[in-house]
């Protein structure tokens, strides 16, 4: 199962799925990153957290444990 | 139609971070507000009256900016609840959502669970020329009829739009179209994820048929080109591009390695800048209040009055305004990073270390400010939604290096240095700073660890945050944000250390005993200085500096440093004052540093001979600056900031003892070493 965590540099993706476990997963969802949207991972900071993508015409930065919780299709 | 109306009306603004809610606020007050907290919390709301030319009866509210009606914090939580009836206003007759049209697919976000809830409510739509630069035109009829609100364009830097705002806003009050008066719904915070999504779905069909493209006849060629690109032509109808100018300039302030580098540039600059700039200001304000305090000294004569009035009251305003130019500086550079869009990006590289000592890439604008003055930075802390690492924030501020201890440091300093020497004293200045860091550092590390005991809070710590697009700042709002940051800061902090200094001023003058000393055959200079002298050896001051004998004994020190550091707690530059006058040196003839460095080194314990500053006891001072919280005003700022006496009591005990600790150490094993 791929996450948003697991992107690399330059990649696109369409989220599938919001892991509803995570203690993030609402306010992920509430920020847009929601199934059937496009995301591109645009940066990474250095230790490789946290992560920039691309959503919704924006650049949203969250950390990479965050990501986790975004399923890819 | 004015007199018809006889109630005031309460309108509160809604919207998201980055959707220009305060600029539209600061346009409809007329920059003219009060910022309140709500009863009982820490979160703060701006409110004021509705400019008198806008012919409407209302107050606005500014609320915090929120991204969705079911709160995530306890903080979010008092703020969406006062949505629904304010603690102290009630209920609004209308909410004016703010949304960016250039963001439309996620701010109309909280707009239709503000409308699903049942609120009046009407839409502000902001930065319409960043949509069209993103090659986009929105119809906000077509909006306002899918929607079911009423939708007018504005633009809150020039006032465009306004007016119709206020006159829809009128008429949304008066005859609802769309709202049907019940009593708005509260959402539970264990939401169906899938009532969220539906939302977003809505919002997508919204936006295809709001948006359209513009498309001008001399560009048709290249549009066409850019239509083939987006072949598909459900994408070609959406937004979802983010300007190339920002991709670029996060190629390199957001390079995995580039970034760190610009980011430490970027920093070392913006520290330079508070210090090298703010200096000359501050050494003229400094000097301003000297002429006025001696002047009115003079006038009034050997009178505690005067006294009063020059050493307490002037040189008390002075001691509040010194620090002006410094925070000023400090927001002007904030607001220009924050205006651009760089901050948020700063807090993204910084966030991995410092969420291993338990902060947050937010942590480090507070941080940040706290070299310049704890007290604003302490309010910058309120940015940091996570309310442990908000709190642990605020716990270390105190240990960065403050602007105020700069004058005490360079006392001792130039102790320690021979003349031909300065720039060693460059170096042990660069030292202390970077062991205040390191020392922040290892102090939130171990808070951290304890962090249950110390700091009762249990939010899951999370970034998330908006990385706004590049744009040149605007000048305007810049300065009008440092003008009122800065006026802020007079009105919290100025009466605490302005009446901390009066009393101060009256333990170190009071009782006034006369002087015992032979004063004949002395200039009336000498006279005065003898009988300041000797007023403060008999004041309250050193009464208590008496008491602490006993504690000072141990770091190498007598009553007379004791007094000093009781002094220290109006404000930490007070300690030079202080030294001057127990020393009995006046700035007559050469410069007021250098005749106390030659007291100081005169300066004996008792009569046993023995000297009372060593390079032990020098370097020992500077631990006890470095660790030890002296600022009342800072203890006052945290009270207010946690929200009761819990942090900032632990923040004296612990930072106190802990400068006591390392004093000892330092002097002990400097003399253990021989040095002495």
């Amino acid at each position: 199962m791929k996450t948003a965590a697991d992107m690399v540099h330059g990649e696109k993706g369409i989220i599938n799925n919001i892991d509803g476990s995570h203690p993030s997963s609402r306010r992920i969802l509430e920020i847009g990153f929601t199934p059937g949207q496009e995301i591109e991972l645009i940066n990474k900071s250095i230790f490789n957290d946290p992560l920039a993508f691309a959503l919704r015409g924006t650049l949203i930065a969250i950390r990479k444990n965050e990501a986790a919780c975004i399923i890819l299709s | 139609m004015n007199d018809v109306i006889s109630k005031t009306f309460l309108i509160t603004l809604v919207g998201p971070p980055n959707s220009g809610k305060t600029t539209l606020f600061n346009y409809l007050s007329g920059q003219n507000f009060k910022t309140v907290n709500y009863p009982g919390a820490t979160v703060e709301y701006s409110v004021c009256k509705l400019l008198g030319r806008f012919n409407l009866d209302a107050s606005i509210v500014d609320s915090p900016g929120i991204i969705s009606l079911i709160p995530n914090s306890p903080d979010e939580k008092v703020a969406v609840d006062a949505l629904y009836n304010h603690p102290r206003l009630g209920s609004p007759d209308l909410i004016i959502a703010t949304v960016d049209a250039s963001q439309i697919s996620r701010h109309l976000f909280l707009v239709k669970q503000l409308i699903e809830a049942g609120f009046n409510v009407l839409v502000a739509l902001t930065m319409t020329d960043m949509l069209l630069k993103k090659g986009f035109t929105l119809n906000e009829k077509e909006l306002s009829e899918k929607l079911g609100c009423l939708v007018v364009k504005v633009d809150g830097r020039s006032g465009f739009g306004v007016n119709t705002l206020i006159s829809e806003s009128l008429n949304a009050i008066e005859n609802p179209r769309f709202y049907n008066k019940r009593k708005p719904l509260l959402f539970e915070e264990n939401v169906n994820k899938n009532w969220l999504i539906d939302i977003y779905n809505e919002i997508e069909e919204i936006e295809k048929k709001v948006l359209h493209k513009v498309i001008s006849p001399g560009k048709i060629e290249a549009v066409n080109r850019k239509l083939k690109i987006f072949s598909n032509p459900a994408v070609a109808n959406h937004n979802n591009s983010i300007d190339n100018t920002t991709l670029k300039i996060d190629r390199l302030l957001l390079h995995k390695y580039w970034g760190l580098l610009f980011f430490f540039i970027i920093m070392a600059a913006t520290f330079t800048s508070i210090f090298w700039l703010a200096q000359p200001l501050m050494h003229l304000i400094d000097q301003l209040f000297g002429f006025l305090a001696q002047t009115v000294h003079n006038a009034i004569g050997e009178h505690w009055i005067g006294d009063l009035l020059s050493n307490g009251i002037i040189n008390g305003m002075g001691s509040v305004l010194i620090f002006i130019p410094q925070i000023t500086i400090l927001f002007l550079i904030l607001g220009f990073l924050e205006d651009t869009g760089y901050l948020a990006r700063g807090a993204m590289l910084i966030d991995k270390p410092l969420s291993k000592i338990g902060l947050n890439g937010k942590s480090f604008v507070p941080m940040l400010s706290g070299f310049a003055c704890a007290i604003p930075a302490m309010m910058a802390a309120r940015t940091i939604t996570n309310k442990k690492e908000r709190f642990l924030t605020i716990f270390i501020i105190p240990l960065m290096s403050c602007s105020a201890r700069i004058p005490v440091y360079l006392l001792l300093i130039a102790f320690l240095l021979p003349f031909n020497k300065a720039w060693i004293g460059g170096i042990i200045l660069a030292v202390i700073y970077i062991m205040s860091i390191v020392s922040s550092v290892v102090i939130a590390a171990i808070i951290n660890k304890f962090s249950s005991r110390i700091i009762k809070a249990t939010d899951d710590s999370s970034f998330i945050l908006e990385l706004p697009s590049y744009r040149v700042p605007k000048l305007r709002v810049v300065f009008t944000n440092t003008y009122y940051s800065v006026r802020m800061y007079l009105r919290k902090a100025g009466p605490i250390i302005f009446f901390l200094s009066i009393i101060i001023w009256g333990l170190t003058y009071f009782p006034d005993s006369s002087p015992k000393t032979d004063t004949s055959g002395m200039s009336k200079d000498e006279i005065s200085q003898v009988v300041n002298a000797e007023r403060l050896s008999g004041s309250y001051a050193a009464y208590l500096g008496k008491a602490i004998q006993p504690v000072m004994s141990p770091i190498g020190m007598d009553w007379r440093v004791g007094v000093s550091l009781i002094s220290a707690f109006a404000a930490r530059e007070v300690f030079v004052s202080s030294l001057a006058l127990i020393f009995k040196v006046t700035g007559n003839e050469r410069s007021l540093q250098t005749s106390i460095v030659d007291a100081m080194k005169k300066a004996e314990i008792g009569s046993t001979g023995q000297k009372l500053f060593t390079p032990a006891t020098i370097f020992g001072l500077i631990v006890f600056f470095m660790f030890s919280l002296q600022c009342l005003s800072t203890v006052a700022v945290s009270r207010k900031e946690t929200g009761s006496w819990r942090i900032p009591i632990l923040q004296i005990i612990i930072f106190t003892s802990l400068g006591y600790f390392f004093t000892f150490l330092t002097v002990n094993g400097l003399r253990a070493f021989g040095i002495n």
